[in-house]
């Protein structure tokens, strides 16, 4: 059974439901206040998960303080423990900690088009060819719950337009959400066992998480789907 | 700079002072004690053979403070009612207390504390109880809007994780009375007042960024607009938790240390207390930003974090929360019936060079203290250490009923627990007789109901509060399970919020009313609408009726103004009748009184605006009812009977005339007769969807329910169940509570009709509201073209 270890930091705070979402999924789940954490943790684990929230209040560059504490502790032992076949996703706050992380195709998320704080319910459509394991178990297009600040996707010019082409960018807005560069909710690696997204899957997990008491687009929440194609990806 | 490593402290002369000077020294310090106080405390100190310190009259001013101590809800009021006079001997034991220990007895296994702790419980489940505390943070948000809000909602959640051994915030509300966004900048009566749209900006701000940062969901709330808010607005910031039922007693014993956790202290927050006890004057814009604490969502979240895994692993014998008064508050409390020691020099600092009454008082955020085992210190620095929070060693208590305080070696402060504990009580006289009908604001022409309906729903009491919604994470947790905003397109609205309890096969249900307008004329049938609306509410969404509790949160203007201390009498007491009715009994509650503020025109007051907010158990998640139309071809019926009046009502803003001498009536006991049956529908599985009938009657229910983008309505007013001689305004807007609007789908039709709803018509494909009445077309206009005005009414100004 894949192990999932959920890096808390101070102001982390989407890490329950999070691991909630990863055990209905078939994972074993731990959060690990980043106090404890150490390079060894690494070994115990398939899948590194950075949850929402706000990691020392993003009162600067969100997710920044995270970056460097998370770089200062475990140096180069994470892009190892990926390049061994480990898995690593980032969840709002939690992206916004992987795009520093050089995991991630070069791209900054900052303040929506909007400028405001923003919680609603988002259209989603899956991209390109290379089909991320965490999508592997969506349809071509579903919704998912979105909260954030900076959540726009910006790049070096043309490379958003790249991204889409190659498939790095696997998850884009099925509308204008936030101003993100040519709608990118996601990005992954070349390997696709690296993924960050703004919209949060944790928050879907059962049907009745929708907010039209009448919707009947499957079983379970589409974020259930979303974990359980991570899952299917890691066990097969 | 001063000397860090003594203490800092002086003796205060009071024993020869005179009355008068008693009173001037009372003001000079800022105590905001009255000259009866003083005079109590310089008996104290003449008894004791000495002179106060500095450190002293602080604790005595802050304990005794109106803000700690509600000394009006406890006075002896002699009440003048129509000319027949009564005394109300305390508003407190005779309209809250007594109404729920009335419902105590029935429900014994349900109400599991109430008033004693920082919130009150309900069983929830076999083993988990839910709470709910609500407090204002209206002063210290006037002057600094971003400030006091974010620090009230941070308040608000330390109450709960100081509520039993510690409980766990799962849900927040935020009640806003605020002025009209449109306020002309020159129509401010006094200089340096910020104008509503600032005061709205910043609140709603400060709320986000404390609760978003929390990571607890935002999930319901409501906002007022009136010229009465300008100078004072309101802000209530509520926060629910669960809680192991094993961990709701708690108890300080000699022995216990008493442990400080969180954030440090600092100069941030002096005299918050009295100053919010006390009236804004044009000056506290200037002088009182000292009593505006400063908030850290992030110092919090770590010592949450830290405070529910010390409960769970058995550590914590007593946990309170540092609110108004600081650790004199938080100490005080805990050795009030022990006695004890502390040690100021233990506390860590933001700055160096505070004064001995400073650390004792100062209000800083983000601090708990705990009483604890002394073998538990070891276990609970390695807890700290992990979640990265700051402990120490503040207090412990002795059993020598004595309050001493130590600052580096001296004792700055040495009190008798009881007699610091002892206020003079209040005697107070209150007067109400009900005011003539007022005339209209503005006179509209009755020739198109549906121009009158557009009005309405783009007036700011019924506009959508989509874009401040928008801000607030209301699904973080994932458990948000009935969501503020909801519909096809997730923009329509709904009366209360359901959250799911991680663990428990019961969910809970909150909800929220105020009515400041039919205060303003009638508090007595203000305080009854506002209990059954919120209970209302409860019921609508799918909490069992008989498994309800309820708060009550007043805010006053001047209680030394006769009619208006006359104003809260009479809501109190409609509001107990209510409650008692309903069996909801009040588990906690606030007040905040001089709310009001001297203009250059004179003084301005706030109307007694009463908040009522509350929880309820909803038993299965397929319980839980939206207030979104579903299906096409559904019965629209209607439960609960109109009757004549409009007074208080939103169109009663807008015209004179038939019905406004006096609001609707309604009876409680046959209400809950059909909240009862209303319920048993939705166990059955019946209802689709409900909405109750509030601000903006009917016409505005059924366009609210058509904002689902599912489906239209057509309706005959004729078969809406109306007491006789009623008219069209009052059928179509009249705000007769207890009444809700339900759709049924057909095949249920037959069970609905023996609970007794009333069908008046049907949810059609036609995206259409078209509504008539004997005989006449009344209301026809596009649901598209309604939700329109609706949904933009506060976006220019938010």
């Amino acid at each position: 059974m894949p192990h999932a270890l959920l890096i808390k930091f101070p102001g982390t705070n989407c890490d329950a439901e999070t691991a909630r979402a990863l055990e209905a999924a078939g994972f074993t789940a731990e959060v690990l206040p980043v106090a404890l954490l150490d390079e060894s943790a690494l070994d115990r684990t398939q899948l590194v998960v950075f949850s929402g929230g706000f990691s020392y209040g993003d009162y600067v560059m969100s997710g920044r303080i995270a970056q460097l504490i998370t770089k200062n502790k475990l140096g180069d032992r994470l892009r190892k423990f990926v390049d061994d076949g480990g898995y690593a996703l980032g969840i709002c706050n939690g992206f916004q900690i992987l795009a520093q992380m050089d995991l991630l195709p070069k791209a900054s998320l900052i303040h929506n088009a909007s400028g405001r704080f923003m919680c609603r319910w988002v259209p989603l459509k899956k991209n390109g060819s290379k089909v991320s394991p965490f999508l592997s178990a969506l349809p071509e297009q579903f919704e998912l719950p979105v909260a954030h600040a900076e959540g726009r996707v910006v790049t070096m010019a043309g490379d958003a337009a790249g991204y889409v082409k190659s498939g790095l960018a696997p998850l884009l807005y099925g509308a204008d959400v936030n101003g993100s560069t040519e709608g990118i909710a996601g990005l992954q690696d070349e390997t696709g066992r690296v993924f960050g997204l703004m919209p949060h899957p944790e928050r879907f997990l059962f049907k009745a998480d929708h907010y039209d008491p009448d919707w009947s687009g499957a079983e379970q929440g589409w974020g259930y789907y979303f974990f359980k194609g991570a899952f299917e990806a890691m066990t097969a | 700079m001063s000397d860090t490593s003594q203490a800092v402290f002086r003796h205060i002369p009071i024993r020869d002072l005179s009355a008068d000077q008693l009173l001037a020294l009372s003001q000079q310090m800022k105590l905001s004690l009255s000259k009866v106080d003083m005079l109590a405390v310089q008996a104290m100190y003449q008894e004791e053979n000495r002179e106060p310190t500095d450190v002293e009259l602080e604790v005595i001013a802050q304990t005794w403070s109106e803000h700690c101590k509600h000394r009006i809800f406890n006075a002896k009021i002699k009440h003048t009612l129509n000319g027949e006079e009564e005394v109300v001997d305390s508003l407190f034991k005779t309209y809250v207390k007594a109404v729920t220990e009335k419902i105590w007895k029935d429900k014994p296994d349900f109400i599991l504390g109430a008033f004693v702790d920082n919130a009150g419980f309900v069983r929830l489940d076999e083993t988990r109880a839910v709470c709910l505390k609500v407090e204002t943070h209206n002063h210290p948000s006037a002057i600094e809007p971003y400030a006091g809000a974010n620090t009230g909602l941070g308040g608000v959640i330390r109450d709960i994780l100081g509520a039993g051994k510690g409980a766990k915030p799962i849900g927040s509300l935020d009640v806003f009375c605020f002025g009209p966004p449109d306020v002309k900048e020159s129509d401010l009566k006094a200089k340096d007042v910020i104008h509503p749209l600032g005061i709205m900006r910043g609140v709603v701000r400060g709320v986000r960024d404390y609760g978003n940062r929390m990571g607890i969901p935002t999930v319901n709330g409501a906002i007022q607009f009136d010229d009465t808010y300008i100078y004072n607005p309101l802000v209530f910031c509520g926060t629910a938790g669960v809680i192991p039922i094993s961990d709701i007693a708690k108890e300080v014993k000699p022995g216990h240390w008493l442990i400080a956790a969180g954030g440090r202290t600092g100069r941030d927050g002096l005299k918050g207390a009295t100053f919010s006890s006390a009236s804004l004057t044009t000056d506290s814009h200037e002088e009182d930003q000292t009593a505006v604490q400063i908030g850290n969502p992030i110092e919090e979240k770590k010592v949450a974090d830290f405070i529910l895994a010390a409960r769970d692993k058995g550590l914590i014998q007593f946990v309170t929360d540092c609110g108004a008064g600081g650790f004199s508050s938080a100490a005080g409390e805990m050795l009030s019936e022990v006695g004890g020691e502390v040690w100021l020099e233990n506390a860590p600092l933001k700055e160096p060079g505070l004064e001995s009454w400073q650390v004792f008082i100062s209000e800083s955020q983000e601090r708990m203290v705990m009483a604890v085992e002394e073998e538990a210190i070891p276990e609970l620095e390695r807890l700290a250490a992990m979640f990265e929070t700051e402990l120490c060693r503040l207090a412990r208590a002795d059993g020598s009923k004595r309050l001493k305080v130590w600052h580096y070696g001296s004792l700055v402060c040495d009190l008798h627990v009881e007699k610091l504990h002892e206020a003079p009580r209040r005697e107070m006289l209150a007067r109400w007789r009900s005011p003539a009908v007022k005339e209209p604001k503005v006179a509209l022409k009755p020739s198109s109901w549906t121009e009158t309906l557009k009005t309405i729903l783009g007036d700011f009491a019924i506009v959508s509060r989509e874009p401040i919604i928008r801000e607030y994470d209301h699904e973080v947790q994932g458990n948000t399970v009935l969501k503020p905003l909801a519909g096809a397109s997730g923009d329509a609205p709904q009366d209360g919020a359901v959250i799911r309890v991680a663990g428990s096969p019961h969910l809970m249900a909150m909800g929220c009313a105020l009515l400041p307008e039919l205060g303003k004329t009638d508090p007595h049938a203000m305080g009854r609408a506002v209990v059954d609306e919120c209970v209302r509410q409860l019921v609508a969404v799918g909490a069992d009726p008989d498994r309800l509790a309820i708060l009550d949160n007043f805010c006053v203007g001047n209680p030394d103004n006769e009619q208006e201390l006359g104003a809260l009498v009479e809501c109190t007491k409609g509001m107990a009748i209510s409650a008692l009715a309903y069996g909801a009994p009040f588990v906690s509650g606030k007040d905040s009184f001089y709310n009001y503020f001297v203009t250059d025109e004179g003084p301005v007051s706030i109307p007694v605006t009463l908040l009522v907010s509350g929880i309820g158990i909803v038993e299965d998640a397929a319980h839980v009812v939206g207030a979104s139309l579903r299906h096409v071809g559904s019965k629209i019926c209607v439960f609960g009977p109109t009757k004549r009046g409009l007074r208080g009502s939103v169109l009663g803003k807008y015209v004179s005339g038939c019905g406004l001498e006096a609001p609707p009536e309604f009876d409680e006991a046959e209400a809950l007769e059909r909240y009862r049956k209303y319920h048993g529908l939705v166990k059955q599985g019946a209802i689709l969807s409900t909405h109750d009938v509030s601000e903006g009657g009917l016409g505005v229910a059924l366009a609210e329910m058509a904002f689902s983008g599912k489906a239209g309505i057509r309706a005959d007013l004729d078969r809406v169940p109306a007491e006789a001689g009623c008219t069209a305004a009052e059928v179509l807007f009249g705000e007769t509570p207890a009444r809700l609007v339900i759709e049924v789908a057909s095949e249920h039709m037959e069970a609905a009709r023996q609970a007794g709803l009333v069908v008046i018509g049907e949810s059609t494909r036609e995206k259409w509201l078209h509504l008539t009445y004997a005989g006449n077309t009344l209301i026809d206009a596009s649901v598209a073209e309604l939700k329109a005005i609706w949904k933009s009414g506060l976006t220019p100004y938010y």
